[in-house]
């Protein structure tokens, strides 16, 4: 077996004559000129997590001993005694035990006060935001990561670099101008077919695209026979994947946790993807968005969200693949300070996002957000959020990110690669 | 190719637009042959049935053509009705992408559809953000108006498009305020391209266009938004309205020269950019009238097009990958799957990415999509399943007489890819050899009768690569 994706491609390279494009490439192998150039061969893997509805950042890293949280929590307040403490000011919500044990373990990074200037308070305009990481063009048609899949990976594209997992309509900020992004479900659904009970004929398909054709002129069917031989061999390797994992890797019963662990079966599969994204919250306006009520519903979420995101941690530890692997949180905002007088908050700003990884430099980020210098109510940030793109972008995927945020933004030193 | 090797230099020269442009005429070099007529109908249509490709023998290249550009049928009687259907179909956009696949699929003027479809993609929207349903059908039906009349009746038209305005947030164009996000597509992605206009230019447009509004889906003048002062555009002074932009875009030079190429993208080829002098000629011609039909049938009945140079020289978009199929065997599916499925696969009808359409080409491709579309021929071509087995290669084989598993698997090559190796510009001969061999294997100990066994032969062929090309 190859134990990464270079020493397969070195090898598929060895074995295959198909990759030998012509010295002189056609013009449509040759990538626009504001195409971000990609810095090195590295296999590194993003996770985006999504949540969406805005998630209260005040009650999930909660700041316990600043007397303004109990004041402006009379009923959400959570007890001090109840939460799993970071250090002398803050801790983790009393349902994210598994997140206090990763952060122990170096595997979770909280970064806070993360917002964006000109915050929208409509849930659309502000995911749109977060979508586009563009505060200048509201009508801006590419999302952050469409556009970074648009500038990478050139010039002979035959796999594709990113993919949604799940079952809502396919986040904005996956939408590219030349890339398709599959959305999918299962990593079956990646996965050329046969029909049950009858033959596989998929052998015998690749061993025809592979047949070398007479006539050597025509680029395109270069391409296509490449894409083809690649579709067959990953969807033995995922099949492979799937076998390995299928005894070993435990999940809990969420939507979140059986995404993660598709995410990690084709991480595994090693088929050349860099950027998965999935989502917890349902999609539109919900989940998170509590303006009533909001106790019982944010606890079962975080509590999701950290046991699903230790399941996947642990599952990709046990083969080293973790070091590998960046998992980003984000929502598209905070909650007010102060609970509303219905049990619930109210559309907010700055809010954390936490980071999981192996190659994690730094436990917390940041300042907490002060509780009474506020903006209409809401935490002010600290953090750009599009420092936090930049980070992953430069520092993880090692990808030019100033092409993609149109200017640059500081990395924050928090990986150690 | 050897064929190729044996032509002297004055009958191939693709790169001569004297050749090039030429009319087609079959000679023994370049006979007219069942490579040829099929690669006519997956360009100007969306592949045929093998009766058409029979007929197009014997009526030869002009009459096909003929037929292709200005159907003998009643077009407008079939659209209309196509249109009463589209109109009382509950109103969802999955219906219309429904609707318009199965139109697709059964028109009398494929070509027409054809260009629907291109237009589609030049002129992109987003029912997402139109978020109007009849709105974005009467987007696609003024395209279907215009696919083959005037390209700048087309775009006068598009400029007063309460979808395509809503879609590009430029709803709302005030005195004050002049916006710009129809001025530039306007200039950019519609007409002229990149580095054929200024910044300048296209604010002053802005201005220009100022006074329309989109309020409650329909548009509308308001008089003093209006800003009646005089702009600057392309070089031209005067207190210019909309219309007037539209008018001095089109006496640019780079605006026919822009559609002319990407229409050889669309109709010749996609492997390299063609040379300018290559274009030269078509797009002076077209720059007199922008008439579409005239430019296409130039195109259509070239030498270059039925040359080599433009055969298989393009990559199928899903579309045409999947109706291939279906017009190959003669069946109706559900379209309302197949529209879910085509979407997956990239190319979500009414749902265009960006403003610059599905750049396609190589992007269609790439191993999750062409996984993709195994997995759609497959449930196409399964005798179960969300496609209710609607289409069966038995059948159409045993219709055209190819009942023995030798001949049935020698029909279908022919059929989907015309694959007979010696007939000049076809299959390759190790290919075609291979996959005739997969149809001779002795059957299976689940005893999958022949019709099965045809369905998967038919599969195979589908995911050939030289299958996705065109």
């Amino acid at each position: 077996m190859f134990h990464t994706r270079r020493d397969f491609l070195k090898g598929a390279l060895r074995a295959s004559t198909l990759l030998s494009f012509a010295p002189a490439a056609p013009s449509f192998l040759v990538r626009s000129a504001t195409a971000s150039p990609r810095r090195d061969d590295r296999n590194t893997v993003l996770v985006v997590v999504q949540l969406s509805g805005g998630n209260d950042g005040l009650n999930t890293v909660v700041p316990y001993a600043d007397d303004e949280y109990a004041r402006n929590r009379p009923t959400l307040r959570l007890p001090a005694e109840e939460l799993h403490k970071i250090d002398s000011l803050i801790g983790f919500h009393p349902r994210m035990e598994a997140f206090l044990q990763l952060y122990k373990d170096g595997f979770l990074s909280i970064v806070q006060g993360v917002g964006c200037p000109n915050q929208d308070q409509s849930h659309e305009g502000a995911m749109r935001l977060w979508h586009t990481a563009d505060a200048d063009h509201p009508n801006r048609q590419t999302g952050w990561l469409g556009r970074t899949v648009d500038g990478i990976l050139s010039p002979n594209r035959t796999y594709a670099p990113a993919v949604f997992v799940g079952p809502i309509a396919q986040p904005f900020a996956l939408n590219a101008k030349d890339v398709i992004v599959p959305s999918i479900r299962l990593p079956g659904d990646l996965v050329a077919a046969q029909i049950p009970g009858q033959p596989d004929d998929r052998p015998q398909s690749k061993r025809i695209a592979e047949l070398p054709r007479a006539n050597r002129d025509n680029p395109l069917l270069d391409f296509v026979r490449q894409c083809a031989t690649d579709a067959y061999t990953n969807s033995l390797r995922i099949e492979a994947a799937a076998q390995t994992m299928a005894n070993t890797a435990e999940y809990p019963p969420y939507g979140l946790a059986g995404h993660l662990r598709t995410v990690a079966q084709l991480i595994r599969a090693d088929i050349g993807i860099r950027i998965f994204f999935v989502e917890l919250g349902g999609g539109g306006i919900g989940g998170f968005d509590n303006h009533a009520n909001q106790m019982g519903n944010h606890c079962a979420l975080l509590h999701q969200l950290s046991e699903s995101v230790a399941a996947f941690v642990h599952d990709l530890r046990r083969d080293k693949a973790l070091d590998r692997v960046l998992l980003i949180t984000f929502s598209e905002f905070g909650r007010t300070v102060s609970e509303n007088g219905r049990r619930g908050t109210d559309h907010g700003a700055a809010a954390p996002v936490f980071l999981a990884g192996g190659k994690l430099r730094t436990g917390l980020v940041g300042s907490h957000p002060s509780l009474t210098d506020l903006d209409s109510g809401a935490l002010k940030f600290k953090i750009d959020f599009r420092k936090v793109y930049a980070t992953v972008l430069d520092r993880w995927l090692g990808f030019e990110s100033r092409t993609v945020l149109d200017g640059q933004f500081e990395a924050l030193d928090i990986l150690s690669v | 190719m050897v064929v190729l090797m044996n032509r002297s230099a004055a009958e191939y020269q693709p790169g001569d637009p004297g050749w090039a442009w030429a009319a087609y005429e079959p000679s023994d070099l370049a006979p007219w042959d069942l490579a040829r007529a099929g690669h006519l109908y997956r360009r100007a249509a969306f592949g045929a049935a093998w009766d058409e490709l029979q007929k197009a023998l014997s009526d030869g290249p002009q009459r096909t053509i003929d037929g292709l550009l200005r159907p003998q049928a009643d077009v407008a009687a079939f659209n209309r009705e196509h249109d009463e259907y589209e109109t009382s179909a509950a109103g969802s956009v999955n219906e219309l992408r429904a609707w318009w696949l199965r139109r697709m699929i059964q028109t009398p003027h494929p070509l027409l559809e054809k260009m629907t479809l291109f237009w589609h993609s030049h002129f992109a929207t987003n029912a997402a953000n139109v978020n109007d349903v009849r709105l974005m059908q009467r987007h696609v039906q003024l395209l279907r108006g215009q696919a083959l009349g005037s390209f700048r009746t087309l775009l006068q038209e598009i400029s007063r498009d309460p979808a395509m305005l809503l879609w590009l947030g430029a709803d709302a164009n005030r005195k004050a305020l002049p916006n710009e996000n129809y001025a530039r597509p306007l200039m950019d992605a519609f007409s002229l391209g990149p580095g054929n206009y200024t910044q300048k230019d296209v604010s002053e447009a802005a201005r220009a266009c100022t006074g329309w509004f989109v309020l409650r889906g329909q548009l509308r003048y308001i008089d003093r938004e209006h800003d009646s002062g005089v702009k600057h555009i392309l070089g031209q002074k005067g207190s210019f309205t909309r219309d007037d932009v539209v008018r001095i875009v089109f006496e640019q030079p780079a605006a026919a020269q822009m559609l002319v190429r990407k229409l050889y993208r669309f109709l010749i080829s996609e492997t390299e950019e063609p040379q300018a002098e290559l274009i030269a000629p078509l797009a002076e011609s077209f720059a007199k009238d922008y008439d579409i039909l005239k430019l296409i049938e130039t195109m259509l009945r070239s030498n270059l097009f039925f040359s080599e140079a433009a055969y298989r020289r393009r990559i199928k978009c899903p579309v045409e990958f999947a109706l291939g199929i279906v017009r190959g065997l003669e069946g109706m599916v559900s379209t309302t799957q197949l529209a879910q499925d085509l979407a997956n696969l990239g190319q979500n009808l009414y749902h265009l990415p960006t403003v610059d359409g599905w750049t396609g080409g190589p992007n269609w491709i790439n191993s999750a999509t062409y996984a993709g579309r195994h997995n759609l021929a497959l449930a196409l071509l399964q005798g179960s399943g969300p496609y209710g087995g609607k289409l069966n290669p038995l059948l159409i084989a045993r219709k055209y007489g190819a009942s023995t598993p030798e001949s049935a698997a020698r029909f279908l090559l022919d059929l989907f890819l015309q694959g007979d190796p010696h007939g000049g510009m076809a299959l390759d001969a190790g290919v075609y050899d291979a996959v005739l061999k997969t149809a001779q294997a002795p059957a299976d100990k689940a005893g999958n009768d022949f019709e099965d066994r045809l369905r998967r032969f038919t599969h195979t062929i589908a995911t050939l690569p030289e299958f996705n090309l065109t």
